[in-house]
């Protein structure tokens, strides 16, 4: 079956594009499909944690199944409160995407 | 004018037109918040920021925000716009206007409108610098 993937923020810039269409198995869950991602982009590996899965536009978890023509948002982190530290020691070149 | 306006645009926000549309003759009180956006958060200055957001997601959210203000708080109307796309400077990046027949109410749902919000809407930001961006990320998204 086949799933829609969108990718936002600092996601997007690891995977380098905004979505895109995923194969996967029957009875694969969204587990599964962001351990695929994070196979093939081990940055996006070190955000299991702290990227949040949404399916047609849920916030789900990874043991959710997934549906044919399900719509799979990858979410990192948001702004929050007032906790810009963390992310400032990661700045890294304007214009990398 | 519904009682609960969740809207996300790419234009300047006219927060003045948007506060007279949503009181009545029953109010005593507008309480509208404006985040804007500042120039450097610790030492370097900010050139600019991006928004970007997942639209169909975030807008469903901040109605959903909306909606439990109204919910918790006896207040009138409630309108949450946010922005997107490139904001310089002093810009409202977003606002929330709450009207209601008292003002304590109107504070405490405002408040809690833009706190919800900054948590849990699927909207990021980028901060430019003269050297640099990074994606400001503070809390992993709640529901």
């Amino acid at each position: 079956m086949r799933v829609r993937v969108l990718f936002f923020g600092r996601v997007k810039e690891i995977v380098g594009r905004a979505e895109e269409t995923a194969d996967v198995e029957d009875g694969a869950d969204l587990g599964s499909l962001f351990r695929s991602y994070a196979r093939r982009f081990p940055q996006l590996a070190e955000m299991e944690r702290s990227t949040v899965l949404a399916r047609n536009q849920k916030i789900a978890s990874h043991s959710e199944f997934l549906a044919d023509g399900d719509e799979v948002a990858f979410l990192p982190p948001v702004s929050g409160g007032m906790k810009h530290r963390a992310a400032r020691n990661r700045r890294n070149r304007a214009g990398a995407d | 004018m519904q009682h609960e306006t969740a809207e996300i645009v790419r234009a300047p926000i006219d927060v003045a037109a948007l506060a007279a549309g949503l009181r009545r003759g029953e109010d005593g009180a507008v309480v509208v918040f404006e985040g804007i956006v500042r120039n450097g958060s610790g030492g370097c200055p900010t050139l600019y920021l991006e928004y970007e957001g997942y639209e169909a997601m975030a807008l469903e959210q901040m109605r959903a925000i909306a909606g439990e203000a109204r919910a918790r708080w006896p207040i009138d109307r409630v309108a949450i716009v946010h922005r997107l796309g490139r904001l310089e400077i002093g810009e409202t990046s977003i606002a929330i206007v709450v009207t209601s027949a008292h003002r304590a109410p109107a504070f405490d749902a405002c408040r809690h409108a833009i706190d919800r919000v900054k948590k849990s809407v699927a909207i990021w930001k980028k901060e430019y610098f003269a050297d640099g961006a990074v994606w400001v990320e503070g809390e992993v998204m709640q529901k």
